[in-house]
């Protein structure tokens, strides 16, 4: 490792493998002592080719291969698929498997800000609040195993409808499960709004007015932080979010504290929204029939997964494969507000200004090809793409 | 604003016993839809097939030996499965279900992986015809 | 007969092989309380002899464009410093080895050359990380080390000489910490400071720059660095145990009271969340020498009034 010297400034390299980051990506920040100058993000380190791969696979199989983008979001971009797969075939999944689906996804939007709070305190170095809200996040889990099958990617969705049935001891459970995170909840928001020593570095860090929010494209919760009501539950509802809507949770403040406050103040609506459920989950089947040959149209699907919007672009061909899958995340809509908040903070800010934006890296990448000799776009085929990586690794780089 | 906000947990933490679940020396009881290691019963397949079409692993093979007398051996890669148990609600007759009991399943031998499910005979064949 | 004493006291008792064990075990008691404290299990009893022997396996890369004699010499003095410091404080129980007029001045400089140590090493590499570490190091001692020193000497003012083994005389007979308990806290909050515990452990922030100023270090460097730490930790313990605890006149009480201290320390670090640098110096500089100077009036103004 060189040190780079431009004058008084050198460059710090976070990642592709650092402590501070959970998954590769590589920024490198210039500091001139501990204040950040200027910021560069380059991502790619998880690209694993899932939109390819979901080409190969039909319908039945690609749901499984992208619930698998990202491990905590898994159950939302499932949603998202089963949705837009209905729709494509004309086909609405009954109300009861709708409101299991909704369930499963608050309950998975719990888990996900949970696991989200230990890592962000983690980054600040309060491994306190780490360890105790891991230890509840485990409580999470059991109520999703139970009802599942599994602590973490709960395949719940079938195209059609659900796999698990809430019968009244999932119901039990899972009441008593949200009665004892609810009150931990509450300590939690009190933690986090009133520690002196937290406060130092989370009060006043990180600052995203409402205007930089808007014109930078930040989604989910990080934009909420800053007033920006953007909340596609309840402007676009889908599934059974059009009869027990959620209330749109906002802070002013736009710094760290008020993306902590947004979060947690976001799980105890979701506990509320799903007592409702189950209070109102209506008798019916669980699944209903999708044809195996899906006629050709093309949909969008837009859901809120827990890190932001969730945008799906689903092709059909009228054979059983999808002809195209395209996934837009929240995360890279929020990775440039980073880079752009990096500059002007100090370097141990930066952890957590980018653990503040909730990232993932994992639904993260996208590849391009540049081709600088040509002037035509064009679609690969996967025997061309193969030969390419050989060509690459093994001949000439052409 | 207070120095310590967790001190009401950290104190009762100090007389309390650990959480960590000390395993393998116990070990939580599963619950009953675990999704483990797959299990199979041949008496209402048909060898339709539609369960090693539709796994997203290629875990399930249906090796047919005599269709008409409903001679079946399912060949089963239990490091290919993802444990998503699509098979299980795939199969139109219910011949497929998740143990939740068997999910321990590290094991130091590769032939541990490969299972096959049916007549001791039927499998006798298969393992002649693929030696 | 002197030589053969002063070398039982060099290598083993008390100082040397007694001293780096005890040094593990009270590594070992602060990672356990510090899980205790956080609901979880700690390591076992032989993880920090564990770590030593592993990190003694494992080969020891000199990075290039750093100075190989001082890379490897450093970690060396460090250690070397805290195992002398502990010749002139009553570790153990047992009055100290050596004792000579104007000894804690001594025995504060060699636990502050460990520190210092740290702080080369991370600026003799050519690692960014590293740099920032050590720059972090030595802000945080010039932080700290002023109210640090000034609470040591509160005691010492008190029993009006410099010499560590007639403080502890005159402390073992009155407990200075309800005299002067002011002083108390900023040594405690000092010693977290001195061997970068949560919430000072900016310098070696594992979420910002990786280790810090030992991120080049692996191998026996690495392991020496880290013995000089639970060096430290003892040290610095007896003699807060020493001077604001009523002495340690025998091992039990060495015993009860550091182990006393510990519970206290991993408490503080299990509660608190980690400060930034700038925050830290600007905390000490402002309460930690406010607070040790409003002790000190108090203290003087009572002797004068007596």
């Amino acid at each position: 490792m060189q040190k780079k010297m431009t004058g008084e400034q050198f460059t710090v390299p976070i990642g592709p493998q650092h402590p501070a980051l959970k998954e590769p990506a590589h920024f490198s920040i210039t500091v001139d002592g501990e204040i950040v100058t200027n910021a560069f993000v380059r991502l790619g380190y998880a690209h694993r080719g899932i939109e390819k791969a979901a080409e190969e696979r039909n319908w039945v199989q690609t749901q499984y291969l992208l619930e698998r983008i990202c491990g905590i979001c898994s159950h939302i971009h499932s949603t998202a698929y089963c949705l837009g797969v209905e729709k494509l075939a004309g086909i609405e999944a009954s109300p009861r498997a709708q409101a299991i689906r909704v369930l499963v996804a608050e309950l998975e939007r719990i888990h996900s800000h949970l696991l989200w709070l230990g890592v962000a305190a983690h980054e600040a170095g309060f491994d306190t609040l780490f360890m105790y809200s891991w230890r509840d996040r485990e409580s999470v889990m059991d109520i999703l195993e139970g009802l599942s099958g599994n602590r973490v990617n709960y395949s719940a969705n079938l195209l059609g409808g659900v796999k698990c049935d809430i019968d009244s001891a999932q119901d039990e459970a899972i009441r008593k499960g949200l009665e004892f995170l609810k009150e931990r909840l509450k300590h939690y928001l009190d933690i986090v709004t009133s520690d002196a020593l937290f406060l130092l570095r989370t009060r006043g860090i990180g600052v995203m007015t409402r205007n930089q929010a808007e014109v930078l494209g930040a989604v989910g919760p990080t934009a909420r932080a800053s007033n920006v009501a953007r909340e596609i539950r309840v402007e676009a509802p889908y599934s059974m979010y059009m009869e027990i809507p959620p209330i749109i949770i906002l802070e002013t403040n736009g710094d760290l504290e008020a993306r902590f406050v947004v979060r947690i103040k976001e799980m105890i609506e979701s506990c509320r929204l799903i007592n409702e459920i189950l209070d109102y989950l209506p008798p019916g089947e669980l699944t209903v029939r999708v044809p195996r040959r899906i006629k050709p149209a093309e949909t969008i699907m837009r859901v809120e997964a827990p890190r932001g919007e969730l945008f799906y672009f689903i092709k059909s061909n009228g054979t059983d494969k999808p002809e195209r899958v395209r996934v837009r995340t929240p995360t890279i809509c929020n990775m440039t507000s980073v880079v752009k908040l990096a500059i002007g903070s100090q370097l141990a800010d930066i952890p957590v200004i980018l653990a503040g934006i909730d990232p993932c890296f994992s639904c993260n990448d996208r590849s391009v090809l540049v081709d600088r000799r040509g002037n035509k776009a064009c679609i690969w085929t996967w025997e061309e793409l193969r030969q390419y990586g050989i060509r690459y690794y093994y001949g000439d780089r052409t | 604003m207070k120095i310590g906000a967790m001190l009401s947990d950290v104190t009762y933490s100090l007389f309390r016993k650990p959480i960590t679940q000390q395993y393998p020396k116990t070990r939580q009881e599963a619950p009953a839809r675990l999704r483990g290691y797959l299990e199979w019963n041949p008496e209402k397949c048909t060898g339709c097939g539609i369960c090693a079409m539709d796994c997203p692993a290629n875990a399930i093979e249906m090796i047919v030996i005599d269709k008409k007398e409903k001679q079946f051996v399912l060949r089963y890669h239990v490091d290919r499965c993802i444990f998503c148990a699509q098979c299980v609600h795939s199969c139109m007759h219910g011949c497929l279900k998740m143990r939740f009991d068997v999910w321990e399943l590290a094991t130091l031998d590769k032939e541990h992986f490969t299972a096959l499910f049916g007549d001791e005979d039927d499998i006798e064949q298969v393992l002649a015809e693929s030696a | 007969m002197e030589i053969a004493r002063n070398l039982i006291a060099l290598l083993f008792f008390p100082s040397g092989l007694f001293l780096l064990a005890a040094g593990m075990f009270y590594e070992w008691v602060d990672r356990k309380l510090l899980a205790q404290y956080q609901n979880r299990i700690g390591p076992r009893w032989f993880q920090p002899l564990a770590d030593f022997v592993k990190l003694l396996a494992k080969e020891e890369i000199i990075p290039e464009g750093s100075n190989p004699y001082l890379f490897i010499i450093l970690p060396v003095i460090a250690l070397a410093g805290g195992l002398t410091a502990a010749l002139y404080v009553p570790v153990f129980g047992v009055p100290p080895a050596h004792s000579f007029n104007g000894d804690l001045i001594v025995t504060i400089y060699l636990l502050s050359l460990l520190t210092l140590c740290m702080g080369l090493a991370g600026s003799n590499t050519m690692d960014r990380f590293s740099l920032v570490g050590a720059t972090r190091t030595l802000t945080q001692l010039f932080a700290y080390e002023a109210p640090f020193l000034l609470a040591l000497l509160g005691p010492a003012l008190a029993a009006g000489s410099w010499q560590i083994g007639e403080i502890t005389i005159y402390t073992s007979q009155r407990w200075l910490i309800l005299t002067q308990p002011l002083g108390f806290i900023v040594v405690v909050i000092g010693l977290m400071g001195k061997l970068e515990l949560p919430p000072f452990d900016a310098p070696e922030a594992e979420t910002e720059i990786v280790a810090g100023a030992l991120t080049e270090y692996s191998g026996r460097g690495l392991a020496l660095f880290r013995l000089g730490k639970g060096v430290e930790l003892v040290v610095g313990l007896t003699l807060i145990a020493a001077f604001y605890l009523g002495g340690v006149s025998n091992p039990l009480f060495f015993l009860l009271k550091t182990l006393a201290l510990l519970l206290v320390i991993a408490g503080l670090q299990a509660l608190l969340a980690r400060l930034r640098i700038d925050q830290t110096v600007g905390l000490w500089w402002r309460y930690g020498a406010l607070l040790v100077l409003v002790q000190w009036i108090f203290m003087i103004g009572g002797r004068m009034i007596l």
